[in-house]
């Protein structure tokens, strides 16, 4: 059980630093984009809140919930692996 | 100092390589002749074996460890050990390990009337240190000769690394070009400017750096 332990307590704290990186990665990369679209649109709204309401619609997305596979395909992965090596 | 390179980076890529070699499954065609259980005294070989059976007590330094004997196909010996791996390295997760006691010594055969069988493991077989194989599983094949199965675990796992160390060292280069050498010449520059007692010495660091760049 301690082996088992380890490995979820050392994987989660792995996984949660990928994702904690990816999730800002992601931001960054939707700011950057937004800013470029203002540029690009100039839209009748100040660049500021074009930014922060685009950033608002980023947050509820499916798009950064899909991050949250960092967790989910490691565990799949390894629930796969257990059981071709031992049942199949 | 270019020999010295050249050195660290034929030590890394073999440390790598055997890495693999070690870690990753192998397929061999075998003839199951016994199967074993025995107690090992693990010394400095301690590394080469994996985990106790999940469960167990795993504090103790000897243990009872299960063998499988054969034969080759190119009539050679191998032994392998069946050991769990659990939920530590290398990540097989492998618990079934009496189970496939089981397996091997159903398959047991005798040179005379050979039943032949495709065993997976990971590790290798080294005399002088007493390590052995950790076989992962065991199907019965249809002779010495037949085919195996393409190896896709490995051919998945090992294009993965090469995509990510390529990755990374494209990145590495950009970064270098971008930001380290602009630096070291800007440095370059003010020495130039400081005069010609510093002239002799210009592009030391330069001839340096161009060491490390392929």
């Amino acid at each position: 059980m301690i082996a088992l332990a380890r490995l979820v307590v050392v994987g989660f704290v792995v996984l949660s630093i990928v994702y904690i990186c990816l999730s800002l990665y992601s931001r960054a990369v939707r700011r950057r984009k937004l800013a470029a679209e203002w540029e690009e649109e100039q839209p009748p709204i100040p660049r500021d809140t074009f930014i922060r309401v685009g950033l608002e619609e980023y947050d509820g997305s499916l798009r950064r919930k899909l991050i949250l596979g960092v967790y989910v395909v490691p565990t799949v992965l390894i629930g796969v692996i257990i059981y071709l090596v031992n049942f199949a | 100092m270019r020999i010295f390179r050249l050195i660290i980076t034929v030590i890394l890529w073999t440390l790598i390589a055997a890495f693999f070699h070690y870690t990753l499954p192998q397929k061999d065609i075998v003839r199951v002749t016994d199967t074993e259980n025995r107690r090992i005294d693990f010394g400095e070989n301690s590394i080469f074996w994996a985990s106790p059976d999940v469960g167990s007590d795993g504090t103790r330094r000897d243990r009872d460890v299960f063998f499988i004997q054969t034969v080759q196909a190119n009539g050679r010996p191998m032994v392998y050990r069946n050991e769990d791996t659990g939920w530590g390295w290398p990540p097989y997760f492998k618990f079934d390990t009496s189970n496939l006691q089981t397996e091997a010594a159903d398959l047991k055969s005798t040179a005379a009337d050979p039943q032949w069988a495709l065993i997976t493991h990971y590790g290798w077989r080294n005399e002088f240190y007493s390590i052995f194989p950790n076989a992962i599983s065991i199907t019965p094949w249809e002779g010495p000769d037949a085919a195996k199965p393409i190896p896709w675990v490995n051919i998945v796992i090992l294009t993965l690394f090469a995509m990510v160390t390529y990755a990374i060292w494209v990145r590495w280069r950009r970064f270098r070009k971008a930001r380290i050498d602009p630096a070291i010449e800007e440095i370059q520059d003010g020495w130039t400017a400081a005069g010609d007692a510093v002239e002799s010495k210009r592009g030391r660091i330069r001839r340096w750096l161009g060491t490390w760049r392929r």
